[in-house]
């Protein structure tokens, strides 16, 4: 077996210049990009839509004149929502990249220390409030200088939840404390919002129950039901996406959970709705867009439908809510590049800048869909005003666009929350 | 199937113990391991860093299955839960350079250590099951330490996972691919040869002895408990110094690396590369992490193509990856039980004999 050391090294050598050629064809002229998705792990049924409206924006801005001429060269990687799979293809990407379009909330948080070294602007689908604080100095643990995500911070999302819950409390005319549990699987992206939304919530006067946890990928969650049907909750947060929430909605619909349930803004959709059937009805949610598909038909959906048609020729496919926010946070992007490009150069740095420049501002060709957004130097909490909206679900069989159109999934718009800017509530 | 270890050719008898047990049959053989070596130094300067990336890859990995083939193909124990060992030393080692500020040059080897005594507490049933039994004691190490990775927020920062400094020596920052391939090609080479001169001595053979009759091991006097438990910690040290050199590496260590589907990729990559064979580790290693991205590539040609049209496979390419990770395990079984180092002797032993092959 000894004899054998010189014949693996051989091996090792072989192997090593048949992959020498590495796989790169990006021309040099080309803008790189980084883009990863989650289109096979646990998060697989968001990640989908969220990762193809990233996908369709930087083909569509790829046909129509690029950044400046320039067109972007975007490296899609599948990482199955693990994050040592993320690490490993941002360091295949370092260097090469000027900035990254990411996904998950661990993932991102892990990287963070690796692009403030590398000056690499990071645009998550990740809204945790850690991403928010530039400076450092707030409850997050260290700054995320290069952190950028399109709207509010899945901490702020839950606040102004529980906001709502709060009026809805005394609108309902409810006796004593109304009492309100965190539901969501032991994960950073289910936890991000915990701890914020639960101190508001005891300090807006509601009894705060132990949480409970189901797991992201959809299961049998019939036990977590009768915990929560026990516990006696009237306001249940649901900290996981959609797909598991189908999950546990429709297991509390077999056992006959009263409650309240208000998804985190990954955690309900049109798809949910349609699998989940009638266990959907009645759950209040957050969206981050200033319209839906529903609106297709607008004037202002224009652009929205010509960048729909990169994937989709017919035009006839219905896009979730997540897509239209992975096609926002590809417009940020795109737009911050111009100015970089106009102001020396597309360097992660000067992409930062460009994100800076404005107030209030939205894409060109995104009015009335993408919500007006400041980033500042100090405070990347771009957006403090979400839509909270409520569904009404009939069983029924067809398409999402189907079914919308025959009214047996509606989205009603109940609500406008607008939190205030407090320091305090920065990064966390 | 292990007994392939010492199948040489007709004729090629061996009349003293030094040339039994040397570790390069002739000199040729000693001087293309040197060659080998050094020309691996020169890696650096000509392979791309996608090609540098898998070559540190294969070392990391390479180093965790050496420690279950001396588990599994020497002692002839079974582990299902290599892959919480090598965790085990990825959050040892980011744990002692981050908290209590040891160097990394020193932590990779405390974690080591460290994961060396774990192994040795998990491998105090192995010392009274066998076979199946053996097998679910392990699974359920696996289970016990995944859940203490994600609870333990002290020692690993929970779910949320903790980072690793760089290693560093001499005020020498050896991070990067470049330089850290240095790093990972010393310690292939010291821990290879050590396990390849373990074998060699004494606790080696007893190792051996128990494998291919425990009875009769016991009867020559080996202490089974004693040799059954340190195979458990000398596996678990390779496996704790692979995954330190992992962690320090990607610079992050989360729960979420070490599943149970690493450790069957471990087993794998023993079972392919040969029980039994230091080198035949090594090959198996090679084998499994060039083979997903073999299969990555033949995705990519696929996609879009009129086979995919034709199946139908859509989304489903980017799973023909795991799916032949499965099929390549059973075949291999199947068809070369003996794993790839028996398959590169008959090679060998073909061109040597080459007309008369008997």
């Amino acid at each position: 077996m000894q004899s054998n050391r010189k014949n693996a090294v051989a091996v090792l050598l072989s192997a090593g210049a048949l992959l020498s050629a590495a796989p790169v064809a990006t021309l040099a002229q080309d803008i790189p990009v980084g883009h990863l998705a989650d289109f096979s792990g646990p998060t697989a049924d968001v990640g989908r839509p969220y990762g193809q409206g990233v996908a369709d924006a930087i083909a569509y801005i790829n046909r129509h004149g690029g950044v400046g001429g320039k067109k972007l060269a975007a490296e899609t990687t599948d990482y199955s929502y693990k994050a040592p799979q993320a690490i490993a293809a941002y360091k295949s990407w370092s260097g090469r990249v000027v900035a990254i379009q990411g996904w998950g909330t661990a993932d991102t948080e892990a990287l963070i220390g690796f692009v403030t070294n590398d000056k690499l602007p990071y645009y998550s689908a990740s809204y945790a409030a850690t991403l928010t604080d530039p400076v450092g100095g707030s409850k997050a643990d260290r700054p995320a200088p290069y952190n950028f995500f399109y709207g509010p911070s899945y901490s702020d999302y839950a606040r102004g939840m529980v906001q709502w819950a709060a009026d809805d409390w005394t609108k309902k005319g409810g006796k004593g404390k109304p009492k309100y549990i965190h539901m969501g699987a032991n994960h950073p992206y289910p936890n991000s919002p915990k701890a914020a939304a639960e101190e508001y919530a005891k300090e807006l006067g509601f009894e705060v129950l132990t949480p409970i946890q189901y797991a992201l990928a959809p299961g049998d969650f019939t036990p977590q039901c009768l915990t929560l049907k026990q516990s006696g909750a009237n306001y249940a947060y649901l900290g996981n996406t959609s797909g598991s929430n189908v999950a546990v909605l429709k297991a509390c619909q077999t056992v006959g959970v009263q409650v309240q349930f208000l998804g985190n803004v990954w955690g309900m959709d049109e798809n949910a709705m349609k699998a989940a059937g009638s266990a959907a009805s009645n759950v209040v949610y957050p969206v981050r867009t200033s319209a839906t598909w529903t609106d297709a038909k607008a004037p202002r959906m224009a652009m929205m439908r010509e960048i729909s048609k990169m994937s989709d020729a017919s035009g006839t496919e219905y896009r979730a809510s997540h897509y239209l926010a992975g096609v926002c946070s590809t417009l940020y992007m795109k737009e911050s590049m111009e100015w970089a490009m106009a102001n020396g150069g597309v360097t992660g740095e000067n992409i930062r800048k460009g994100m800076y420049v404005r107030q209030n501002w939205v894409p060109k060709g995104a009015e009335g869909v993408c919500v007006p957004s400041t980033w500042t130097a100090q405070d990347h909490r771009s957006v403090l005003k979400f839509d909270l909206y409520q569904t009404d679900v009939k069983a029924g069989d067809g398409s999402v666009g189907d079914l919308i159109a025959k009214g047996a999934i509606q989205m009603k718009r109940i609500a406008t929350i607008e939190l205030p800017r407090k320091k305090e509530w920065l990064g966390w | 199937m292990a007994g392939t270890v010492a199948l040489r050719p007709c004729g090629d008898f061996r009349t003293t113990y030094g040339g039994d047990q040397t570790v390069f049959p002739t000199r040729l053989s000693l001087a293309f391991c040197f060659l080998g070596i050094a020309a691996l130094c020169f890696a650096p300067f000509v392979f791309s860093k996608y090609v540098l990336s898998l070559l540190i890859q294969i070392g990391y990995l390479g180093i965790a299955a050496l420690g279950l083939n001396i588990l599994v193909g020497f002692t002839g124990q079974i582990s299902i839960g290599h892959a919480v060992f090598f965790g085990f030393g990825a959050f040892a080692s980011a744990y002692f350079s981050n908290k209590l500020n040891v160097p990394v040059f020193f932590a990779i080897p405390l974690a080591g250590v460290a994961t060396t005594a774990v192994g040795l507490l998990f491998g105090v049933p192995a010392a009274r099951l066998k076979g199946l039994y053996l097998a679910i004691a392990t699974l359920a190490a696996q289970f016990i330490l995944e859940d203490f990775f994600a609870r333990a927020s002290w020692f690993t920062g929970g779910v949320a996972g903790t980072a690793a400094k760089s290693f560093s020596i001499f005020g020498i920052e050896m991070s990067g691919d470049q330089r850290y391939f240095y790093v990972v090609l010393a310690y292939v080479v010291i821990l290879y040869l050590a396990a390849t001169n373990l074998m060699r001595t004494r606790d080696g053979r007893a190792l051996v002895a128990l494998r291919d009759h425990y009875l009769s091991a016991e009867m020559m006097g080996i202490n089974l408990t004693k040799y059954r438990t340190m195979s458990f910690g000398v596996s678990a040290f390779y496996a704790g110094i692979g995954g330190a050199l992992y962690g320090h590496y990607l610079g992050f260590v989360s729960v979420e690396g070490f599943g149970i589907f690493f450790s069957i990729q471990f087993l794998a990559m023993v079972i392919i590369g040969g029980l039994g064979s230091v080198m035949g580790t090594l090959m198996g290693t090679v084998f499994m992490v060039l083979l997903p991205e073999a299969m990555g590539g033949l995705a990519k040609l696929l996609s879009g193509s009129y086979i995919d049209r034709l199946l139908s496979l859509d989304e489903g390419v980017v799973f023909l990856r795991e799916m032949a990770i499965g099929a390549v395990i059973v075949l291999f079984l199947i068809f070369e039980p003996d794993g790839l180092a028996h398959r590169w002797r008959q090679i060998r032993a073909y061109w040597k004999l080459y007309p008369f092959s008997h």
